[in-house]
């Protein structure tokens, strides 16, 4: 059994979340749901993790989260940048003018109680934006800064982009004035991207290396409807991410994008899942990493094709460079296939610099640091090239440089 | 081996390079042990292996590896010079490299190092002299490169790094008559204008047409089995190797 042995619950109480609740102004059914969140801690079990005989690939067991897990000490800095078209409102706002969607979304795209983490986090997020497109507007790129300044923060994230609305979300999350030898950090993140709706939502993670990050994105595309995740990810100890797109609607697309770079004793555990769910829909999953000193990869990729997702099509590339001998990545791709017309492909690779490229490079005269460098960025093109938006594109290429030194 | 690919491990014998002449006045007359050093150091110092089949290397452009490329020369040499030179040596007294490159750090690069700017047009030339088109400076490195194509671009890499010693394995395996000729060009070039010396690894005679050798050597089981000048590739186009065979084995 994988059941949760961390215990962070007991510690934990009822008033501590009415609390919470409480200083954010928030309506009855929201306290309920938290109260609910915390109470089915005891029977929720951890986030799956990949396993291979012998080894569970991400250890979230080992989690000390009774040590810094601190509910009423969660402080941050956001900056939220409001862009023309779109309403960027923090949680108390929000809850005051849009109410009624809140209570139709919340929870609806990610369960509170999918297992122990998201409960965890629905029972205790004590900072939350949300993001409203109305009908027809094509907003500004909206971009997001959290910073955290305490060893433990949940957050809440909830965007809706009703009928040929658009947005681009960009989110940059970091660390202040380090809070300690260890950080807690966990975000849920629901999309709803409605008819003819499109939603692109970037984050660049950067946390302090001593942060554990926990991030649970999902989205839902309706008729033509695009929901696109961009995932960069650069800091924490260990993080584990998962994004997912729901195509519901005919027609509809979902792009996701990766990029890590770990080094040192870095884990990333990261997720990509799409599932087809209506006629003609179309789904991208490209995924790029690099492993240097004894950093360690997992990565999951599901296209699932569900029965009555004729003309489908799905595509899944997944690859993950390691510079070093110590360094250790393993990759699953998973393809799903209930309708037969279905146009499909899947892969990943996990590998070395080619000692042919190296040689190619030394002998025209560049140094093999030098050329190790030049061989990631140029690895990390495909990804890059799939980033519309250029602001978040160089502010990873600029964060992918500095960890090439 | 002469480059130093891993894959090989050399059981016995040495690689000397021995540079001299006016360009290289600053270092004397020098030898280098080049099983020594390391691939880098030996293209700094002036060897350029054109590959058989040359690699393709996603996400890096051709204008971005062949400056990088070219600037990691010069300054390698530098180094490489600098540790064998004795301290009474004076500091560059000139903008001018060893290679002739102006190197005047107003370019955009750091100091010493051959600009952006200036490297476009070094490029242009070089590929124009190769009837290269130019859009193949901002495409990857060989990525969806024919075959020809590849062979031509190991030619423009060794114009730009203006190698002492060029060896080029099977460089006309792949090519079409008019890339033949635009390769021959680049190969004479780099002889004539530029004085390298050539060793050319051939199975046909027909690239010999448009680079006429000074010297032919014939290699059997591993050894020179003959050696003349251009007159024996004609013999042995018409007469085939079995002459080369019988020779040696009578011998």
């Amino acid at each position: 059994m994988s059941q949760a042995n961390v215990d962070v619950h007991e510690t934990l109480s009822p008033e501590q979340v009415r609390t919470i609740s409480g200083e954010l102004g928030e309506p009855e059914w929201l306290l309920e749901t938290r109260l609910d969140a915390l109470e089915a801690l005891g029977e929720l079990e951890m986030p799956k993790v990949i396993r291979t005989p012998g080894r569970d690939w991400t250890d979230l067991h080992g989690l000390a989260f009774e040590e810094f897990v601190d509910p009423l000490k969660g402080t941050q800095q956001k900056d939220r940048v409001t862009a023309a078209g779109a309403e960027v409102l923090d949680w108390e706002t929000a809850l005051t003018e849009h109410g009624d969607l809140i209570e139709t979304e919340f929870g609806r795209t990610v369960d509170p109680e999918r297992n122990y983490l998201t409960a965890l986090s629905t029972a205790l997020f004590s900072t939350g934006t949300v993001v409203y497109v109305p009908e027809g507007v094509r907003a500004e790129d909206v971009t997001i800064r959290t910073t955290t300044n305490s060893r433990s923060l949940f957050n809440y994230t909830l965007v809706v982009a009703e009928e040929s609305a658009s947005v681009t979300i960009l989110e940059r999350q970091d660390t202040g004035d380090s809070p300690g030898d260890r950080q807690y950090y966990s975000g849920i993140v629901e999309a709803i991207a409605g008819e003819n709706a499109r939603i692109q939502y970037g984050t660049l993670q950067q946390l302090d290396e001593d942060a554990y990050n926990f991030q649970t994105k999902v989205g839902r595309a309706g008729q033509y409807g695009q929901v696109n995740w961009i995932e960069g990810t650069i800091g924490s100890r260990l993080n584990k991410s998962t994004v997912e797109t729901h195509l519901e609607g005919q027609g509809a697309e979902s792009t996701i994008v990766g990029a890590f770079f770990g080094r040192g004793d870095q884990h990333f555990d990261v997720a990509s899942r799409v599932w087809h769910e209506a006629e003609h829909t179309t789904a991208d999953l490209v995924t790029r990493g690099v492993l240097d000193d004894q950093a360690r990869s997992v990565y999951e990729g599901v296209q699932d094709v569900g029965s009555k997702a004729w003309d489908t099509n799905s595509y899944q590339r997944e690859n993950t460079l390691m510079l070093s001998d110590e360094s250790e990545a393993d990759a699953s791709p998973k393809l799903i296939i209930n309708n037969h017309d279905t146009e499909a492909s899947h892969s990943a690779t996990v590998g070395q610099v080619d000692a042919e490229e190296m040689l190619y490079m030394t002998s025209r005269a560049i140094d093999p640091d030098t050329a190790t460098d030049m061989l990631v960025e140029g690895f990390f093109v495909p990804v890059m090239e799939e980033i519309e938006v250029k602001e978040f594109r160089e502010d990873l290429e600029a964060a992918i440089t500095a960890r090439l030194g | 081996m002469v480059a130093g690919h891993p894959a090989y491990e050399v059981t016995g014998g040495s690689v000397t390079l021995e540079l001299d002449g006016d360009e290289f006045e600053a270092a004397e007359a020098d030898e280098w042990e080049l099983l020594e050093l390391e691939p880098n150091e030996r293209a700094a110092l002036g060897i350029f292996l054109g590959f058989q089949y040359p690699v393709e290397i996603e996400g890096v452009t051709m204008v971005n590896f062949l400056r990088t490329a070219l600037n990691a020369k010069l300054d390698e040499r530098e180094e490489l010079f600098e540790e064998e030179e004795s301290e009474d040596e004076p500091a560059d007294a000139t903008n001018e490299d060893a290679a002739g490159y102006d190197t005047a750090p107003m370019e955009g690069g750091e100091e010493g190092e051959v600009g952006v700017a200036e490297f476009q047009q070094i490029l242009q030339e070089k590929m124009e002299l190769l009837d290269m088109d130019e859009s193949f400076a901002s495409r990857y490195l060989n990525v969806g490169f024919s075959g020809g194509e590849k062979k031509q671009n190991e030619v423009l890499q060794a114009a730009i790094l203006e190698p002492e010693i060029t060896v080029l394995d099977e460089i006309d395996s792949g090519l079409d008559i008019d890339r033949l000729q635009d390769v021959a060009d680049g190969i004479n070039a780099l002889r004539d204008k530029q004085g390298a010396g050539i060793l050319q690894i051939t199975h046909y005679q027909r690239i010999l047409d448009y680079v006429e050798p000074d010297h032919v050597h014939v290699m059997l089981d591993g050894e020179i089995a003959k050696s003349g000048g251009p007159e024996l590739a004609e013999q042995l186009e018409d007469e085939g190797y079995e002459f080369v065979r019988e020779e040696a084995h009578a011998a």
